[in-house]
């Protein structure tokens, strides 16, 4: 087991850290080359007042149309996405982790908080899943990669949870959790979990092209 | 009146079976008395079995003293607490007591390819079921 550990802990790591950064850097490079390339014109509209105004807009719980109308939908994505990025970044554990290896660390939830927000995350998974299953609107534009992305964004918080509460086989879980991990990090940039890099640059786009072309709210 | 002469005898022959609970013989965690909110449970550790098992003869092999940032080979600190030096937060090159039990246990154990190095590992919540762990 400390052979397992030791490369997962290692080596591995640094290539899930290397994918992640590196694939990420690529992707939105790609993606700012190709508009320069293809869409120039884009620029003529492009304004950091409407991208702002609706990046915010979307960060707000609630303020835009859709999500008032499928209400239930809202609160779960908001809790979904804040537990998905804060609790890895704010849990004791992980930092302690960043400390031994780097020196560096920041400010950490109590253990009980980051516990609920896991299964929060976990429950948000389950609702994503039936809501893709059963909602045939969303049936009809899912394809099998959902699937896998929806299982590789929830495997870390599984094996997290599990391992913290010591249940079952702890040796297996605790390395099922770091590989689950770095499986995530290393699929952002290249699954369609890359909208955690593009979704600002969405915003900014429809944001620009609502406010200064069509001169309306993106609502 | 005579059976109260007694007293002091037994209360001293009490003590007697009371100190050992002070001996490392009987520890079975590492002290987190000086955490005031502790997140997990105190890392299982039997010093004397630990010691036995893993060879160490010399105190300062763990309880070391570090002078200008290294380590003084002939002074050891048994007789203090490791909270003595090592406080909440980490300042300058004196690691937070947590940061020192980690490197000192765990950075041991993934030198010796020995021990347990997964958090819990030590910090075990039932220890009843998983006793093993700490030795």
């Amino acid at each position: 087991m400390h052979d397992l550990y030791a490369f997962v802990r290692g080596p591995l790591a640094w290539a899930a850290f290397g994918v992640f950064i590196g694939g990420s850097l690529y992707r939105l490079l790609h993606l700012l080359m190709l508009v320069h390339r293809k869409e120039k014109f884009i620029y003529s509209y492009m304004s950091w007042k409407y991208s702002l105004r609706s990046i915010l807009h979307w960060m707000t719980p609630f303020a835009a149309v859709n999500m008032r109308m499928n209400r239930v939908l809202t609160v779960v994505t908001f809790a979904f996405h804040l537990g998905l990025i804060l609790t890895p970044v704010l849990l004791l554990s992980h930092v302690l982790l960043w400390e031994e290896s780097w020196g560096l660390s920041w400010w950490t939830l109590p253990d009980g908080v980051a516990d609920v927000m896991t299964v929060i995350v976990i429950a948000g998974c389950g609702y994503f899943l039936v809501r893709r299953l059963a909602q045939p609107e969303v049936r009809y534009v899912t394809s099998a990669s959902d699937y896998v992305i929806l299982a590789i964004a929830a495997a870390p918080f599984v094996t997290g949870f599990l391992a913290y509460h010591q249940w079952f086989a702890y040796e297996i879980l605790f390395i099922l959790h770091i590989l689950s991990g770095e499986i995530m990090l290393a699929a952002i940039p290249f699954t369609r979990l890359s909208h955690m890099l593009f979704a600002p640059f969405t915003r900014a786009y429809m944001g620009s092209e609502f406010g200064g072309v069509r001169h309306a709210r993106d609502w | 009146m005579k059976r109260w002469a007694l007293a002091p005898v037994l209360a001293l022959a009490s003590l007697w079976l009371w100190a050992p609970g002070f001996s490392q013989e009987d520890m079975t965690a590492v002290d987190a008395s000086p955490f005031e909110r502790p997140q997990r449970a105190p890392a299982l550790f039997k010093h004397d079995a630990h010691n036995e098992k893993a060879g160490i003869d010399a105190c300062n092999e763990c309880h070391h003293v570090h002078r200008d940032g290294k380590k003084v080979e002939d002074e050891s600190s048994e007789g203090e607490r490791c909270a003595d030096c090592h406080g909440r937060m980490t300042q300058g090159r004196v690691p937070s007591l947590t940061i020192a039990f980690h490197t000192n246990c765990k950075g041991c154990h993934l030198e010796q390819q020995k021990g347990p190095v997964m958090c819990g590992q030590c910090h075990v919540w039932r220890p009843i079921k998983a006793g093993a762990a700490a030795e």
